[in-house]
Order: structure tokens, then C-alpha cells, then sequence
């Protein structure tokens, strides 16, 4: 981020390349005064945002604001962190995703995860892949749908040959596309995917950004990342999160700032946001 | 190398070690004396078996040993068909891994993945005590509780002493071995893992037993081999529960030797040093060594085939 000086910095955003009506948001989540506490520390406080329908959100902010945290409470991975709990309201289609009818189970089918540290399962190329259709009751043509999520994540040509072999031989950038491509295999709606680049080299992170460019066509998807050119280049919204000191001195974390990607880059509202964005942010 | 490490940073001192490192010699030295101590024991022991072994067949045919079904080497005139002690004692170690490999593993489970870390930190330690109650303990409970409740129970007559009631209270005994350390071996797979089989729509059922259990495997198998081990074995629980007569029957509700009972029975007996019957003790000992090593082995094998190792 070196290159960043204390101008915008001048980096391509997405927004104006991709035909579509940004405008006309159509929305998968709904948050609205959004809290999350790990026992009785709360670690965001009233975060309202609206994810739009087959679109790229990027979560930006500094370490320890809060995004993973916002980013769990999706799928509500957070439920199994003991002592993690949310209020305020989520809604998925409407349908309150916190509701005591809710099956996470059923909520995690819908809206898969990708990790920051790529955690493929030590088992065949194949058994990763199929594992959650298997999980979920499917039995049959297991072979096409191995074939469509490793097409789909841009995999199929590079392990079509050694699907029997062991998930944990293939590169870093080769694991994290396994990964995306074990979420896409369940058919979710939404992906999640917190810093799915950070543990790449450029090449497999380019990689990484144009199959999520290829995905947004199909797929909801919410990234958090901390490099900024990449939220540029593919989202077309971006949140920026930061911690704030409350009077008792406990730093909760914070929703600044949420538009459209391009206004952010170039014409934030809030000065914090531009100071992140410029590198004047610690 | 050596040349090589001679030359000094400019400006600065030498890369060389400035003083030797006599505390560092010390320890390798104590530790190294360790790991010898308990090889030179396993040595000792194969030693202390051997020349006896080859004796008593000298005396006794390797076909006769093997193959006839006529136990009792004490008896006169004695007879020496191994085969009843062997079944006896597979017997007893069967009925206890049925017990003991479902609950260890199925306790394992619970406290791996299920039980909040407040109720695990206190269920661990107490699994760690009840492996720790003497043997001669269960024997007791064996013989005075569990068959009298077996016969109460059971449509068919047991003897007083028989093998069923004994391999359960084994099974019993080793429960806490076999969830203590597989708890471990499931506790170490680490928690991307779980977390990322939680996040395809896994319920925890489904992570404990596709994701958790197969990473975990050699653990788990090093578990039950030990288990195993320890059930093949046992001798006190044996002895006071299922007996020293010995007849050839794949019934568990007969009283049987096993060989473990039959080497404590015949050697805190008076019997002479150098007699067949002394030789009779040493051979029976090599072959529970052989087959206990055996599974070792086999087990190995198992493990690297089909462990899914995380790392
Ligand atoms: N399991 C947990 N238990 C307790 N506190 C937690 C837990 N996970 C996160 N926190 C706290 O919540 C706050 C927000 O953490 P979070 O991981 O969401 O930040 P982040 O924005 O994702 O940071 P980074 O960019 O470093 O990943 C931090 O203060 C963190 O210490
Ligand atoms: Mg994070």
C-alpha cells in the first residue's frame, strides 16, 4: 500500500465497467442496529447496511474493528463460539435470520463461507468437493457436480487428472479455489469470504478476484479484505468499519461509511474514511 | 564449514561460539540415558523370555503346542495345547473392546466436541482418576456384583467365575484410557477444520464423525492399541472373575484361564526353577508378547492408510 500517497488513491473501481443499476438494490440482507457481543464485551455496536442481491460487498476497515465479526453473523458462524451473541436485527429475504425458527444449519446451505487461511479437509480433491452436497443428502451424480463447482471456481482444468489425490498437495491459491469451490458445490445463495487473498501470492490473488468477478453473475457475495485496491477493483459497495474508544476506553467496533464503491474511493463523506483510504489511518 | 565459520563480520566479533555450552551436553546426555533405560528394559525382558522359550520346546512340540486342545501343564500327566488360554484370553479382550470402543470413543466425542469447556475441564480429570483405580478393585466388582447381576438377569447359567463378567469389567477398566486419549487426539485437530465443515452446512454429529474422527484417526488407534494392550493383558481382573480352570469353549459364561492369569496363577505358585512348568510360564509369556506385538503392527499399517492426516 506503499503507493498510496495523500491523494485518492487512483485505482480502477469497478462500478463504472460493469453495466448494471447500482441504484435499484435489491436487497439479501437487511442489518439494522446490529450489535455483537463475546460475553459482555461488545465487539461492534449498531451496524445498519443493506446487502444487495448478486452483488460484491466489501468489508474495509483496521485490525480488530469488527468485519469477521459482522461478516459471521451471517451465516451465524458465531453461534458456535461460546458466549458470542447478536442483537439487533438480520434479515434474510425478509425472514429474521436470528428468528427462533431459524435452523443454522439450513442458514450456512444457503450462505457458505470461505476462510482466510485456505482449510480444506485432509481428504481427496473429490471428497472435499462432494462432501457438502454428501452432507446434505445428495447421493446422485456426484460426478457432475464435482465437475460444475471445480469449473465453476476455475479449478477443473489444473485437477481434472489427480481428483483422488490428497487435498493439501495443491498450492495455496489452488486450496483457497478448492475451498470456494467446496462452498459453491452446496448451491448457496450468498458466499462469505473473509480476507480470501491474504494468505496468496498477486498471481493467485488475481486469479482469486476475477473468479469472484465470474461469480457475482450468479452468486450474492460479501468479502472482507484488507487490501484496498481489492475492494476497488471488484466490489461494488464497500463498508469501512473502524474502533472506536468509548468513554471507559473499550474499543468497540464501528460502521462509518457505506456506499457505493466508486463514491467511497473517490468521494468519501466522512473524513475518517478518507484518511483510511489516503494511509493516513494507522 | 569449519573454515568457513572462522570468518568475523566486519567490525563485529567472531559467529563462533564464545563459551562452551557444557549445561546443554549435560542434559542430552540424562536424556539420551532415558530413552536407553527403557530400550535396554524392552531388550531385557525379550532376553529374559527367550532362553527359556527355546527350552520348552525343546521339550514340548512347537505342532503339540499350537494345535492340541488339552490345557494343563501343572497336571500330571501335564498337557500342553496353548489353544484354550489363547481363546480364553481373546475372548475376554473381544467382550472388552465391544464395551470399551463405542462408550471411550463415544465419551471422547462428547467431551471433544459437545461438552462446554467448563463441564470438559471438570469430567477430564476425573476420567484421568478412574484409570487410575487398582485392578484388584474390579476384580471384586466383577466377581461380586456384575455376575450376580448377569445371573439375575441373563436367560442362560454362568459360573461362578466366567468369562463374560470378567471382559466386561476390562471393557470397563479402559473406558477412561480410551476416551482420555482419544479425547486428546480429537481435541488437536484443529479448529479450521470444524469450522469449515460447520460452514457447508454440517450439524455437529456429522463434523464429529467425517471431519473430526478421521483427522484424529492414528490418535484414536494408538488409543485402542493401548486399550488393547492393556486388556490382552490383565491379569488381576481375570483372575479373581473368570477363573483358573481351563476348558476348551467359545462360551463366555464358562470359567476359563486366560494366559495372563495362568502366568500369575503358575508363577506365584511353588513351582521349581528349571522345571518344564517353570519353562511352561516364559513360553506363554513370549507368545502374549508376540501377539500384543502383533497388533502393534497391524495397526501401524491401518492407521497409514486410511488416517487423514491434517498437516
Ligand atoms: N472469539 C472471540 N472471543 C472474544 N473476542 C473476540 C473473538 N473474536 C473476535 N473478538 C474481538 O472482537 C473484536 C473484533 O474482532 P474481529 O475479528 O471481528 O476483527 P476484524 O475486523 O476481523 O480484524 P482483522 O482485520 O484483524 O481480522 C476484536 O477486539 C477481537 O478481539
Ligand atoms: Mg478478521
Amino acid at each position: 500500500m506503499s503507493e498510496i500517497g495523500t491523494s485518492i488513491p487512483n485505482v480502477t473501481v469497478r462500478g463504472p465497467e460493469v453495466p448494471r443499476n447500482i441504484q435499484a438494490l435489491d436487497p439479501v440482507f437487511n442489518v439494522s442496529g446490529l450489535s455483537v457481543f463475546y460475553g459482555d464485551y461488545a465487539a461492534v455496536r449498531g451496524v445498519d447496511m443493506v446487502i444487495g442481491n448478486r452483488e460484491i460487498t466489501a468489508m474495509i476497515g483496521p485490525s480488530g474493528c469488527g468485519k469477521s465479526t459482522v461478516l459471521r453473523c451471517f451465516n451465524r458462524m458465531n453461534d458456535l463460539i461460546p458466549g458470542a451473541r447478536a442483537a439487533g436485527k438480520i434479515t434474510y429475504h425478509g425472514e429474521d435470520l436470528y428468528g427462533d425458527h431459524v435452523d443454522p444449519i439450513e442458514v450456512r446451505r444457503r450462505i457458505g463461507m470461505v476462510f482466510q487461511k485456505p482449510n480444506p479437509f485432509p481428504k481427496s480433491i473429490y471428497d472435499n468437493i462432494a462432501y457438502g452436497p454428501r452432507v446434505n443428502g445428495r447421493k446422485k451424480g456426484m460426478d457432475g457436480i464435482v465437475e460444475e463447482a471445480l469449473t465453476k471456481a476455475a479449478l477443473w482444468d489444473e485437477v481434472k487428472d489427480k481428483l483422488k489425490q490428497n487435498a493439501l498437495s495443491l498450492s495455496g491459491g489452488q486450496q483457497q479455489r478448492l475451498c470456494i469451490a467446496r462452498a459453491i458445490a452446496v448451491r448457496p445463495e450468498v458466499i462469505l469470504m473473509d480476507e480470501p487473498c491474504s494468505a496468496l501470492d498477486p498471481i493467485a490473488t488475481t486469479k482469486i478476484e476475477d473468479l469472484m468477478q465470474e461469480l457475482s453473475r450468479d452468486y450474492t457475495i460479501v468479502i472482507v479484505t484488507h487490501n484496498m485496491q481489492q475492494a476497488a477493483r471488484v466490489s461494488d459497495r464497500t463498508a469501512f468499519f473502524t474502533a472506536e474508544v468509548d468513554d471507559s476506553g473499550v474499543r468497540h467496533g464501528r460502521l462509518v461509511e457505506y456506499d457505493e464503491t466508486s463514491r467511497i474511493f473517490t468521494n468519501p463523506s466522512d473524513k475518517r474514511t478518507e484518511d483510511y483510504i489516503t494511509g493516513r489511518f494507522g | 564449514m569449519a573454515s568457513t565459520s572462522k570468518a568475523t563480520v566486519p567490525g563485529g566479533p567472531s559467529l563462533g561460539r564464545s563459551r562452551p555450552r557444557y549445561g546443554e551436553l549435560i542434559i542430552k546426555v540424562i536424556l539420551v540415558l532415558a530413552a536407553a533405560v527403557s530400550v535396554a528394559t524392552t531388550i531385557g525382558i525379550v532376553a529374559a523370555l527367550l532362553e527359556p522359550t527355546i527350552e520348552f520346546f525343546g521339550t514340548v512340540s512347537v505342532v503339540e503346542f499350537f494345535t492340541s486342545i488339552e490345557w494343563g501343564p501343572l497336571f500330571s500327566p501335564p498337557s500342553f495345547g496353548v489353544l484354550p488360554i489363547v481363546v480364553a484370553t481373546l475372548l475376554v479382550t473381544i467382550i472388552a473392546m465391544i464395551v470399551a470402543i463405542p462408550l471411550g470413543l463415544a465419551a471422547a466425542i462428547y467431551l471433544s466436541e459437545y461438552a462446554k469447556p467448563r463441564v470438559r475441564k471438570i469430567i477430564k480429570p476425573v476420567l484421568e482418576v478412574l484409570a487410575g483405580i487398582p485392578t484388584v478393585v474390579f476384580g471384586f466388582f466383577a466377581l461380586t456384583f456384575v455376575t450376580p447381576l448377569l445371573r439375575d438377569f441373563l436367560p442362560f447359567t454362568l459360573d461362578y467365575r466366567n468369562a463374560l463378567s470378567g471382559g466386561l469389567v476390562v471393557g470397563v477398566m479402559i473406558i477412561p484410557t480410551v476416551a482420555s486419549l482419544a479425547e486428546d487426539a480429537m481435541s488437536a485437530v484443529p479448529n479450521s477444520l470444524r469450522e469449515g465443515a460447520y460452514a457447508l452446512a454440517s450439524s455437529r454429529m456429522i463434523v464429529s464423525l467425517r471431519v473430526v474422527l478421521p483427522a484424529a484417526l492414528s490418535g484414536i488407534i494408538a488409543a485402542i492399541i493401548l486399550a488393547f494392550s492393556r486388556a490382552i493383558g490383565e491379569t488381576m481382573i481375570v483372575v479373581i472373575a473368570t477363573g483358573g480352570r481351563s476348558i476348551f469353549t467359545m462360551n463366555p459364561a464358562r470359567e476359563m484361564d486366560t494366559m495372563a492369569s495362568f502366568i500369575a496363577r503358575a508363577g506365584s505358585g511353588d513351582v521349581p526353577v528349571g522345571s518344564i512348568e517353570y519353562k511352561t510360564i516364559f513360553a506363554v509369556g513370549a507368545l502374549l508378547f508376540i501377539m500384543t506385538f502383533l497388533m502393534n503392527y497391524v495397526s501401524a499399517k491401518v492407521v497409514r492408510r486410511y488416517r487423514e492426516a491434517y498437516e
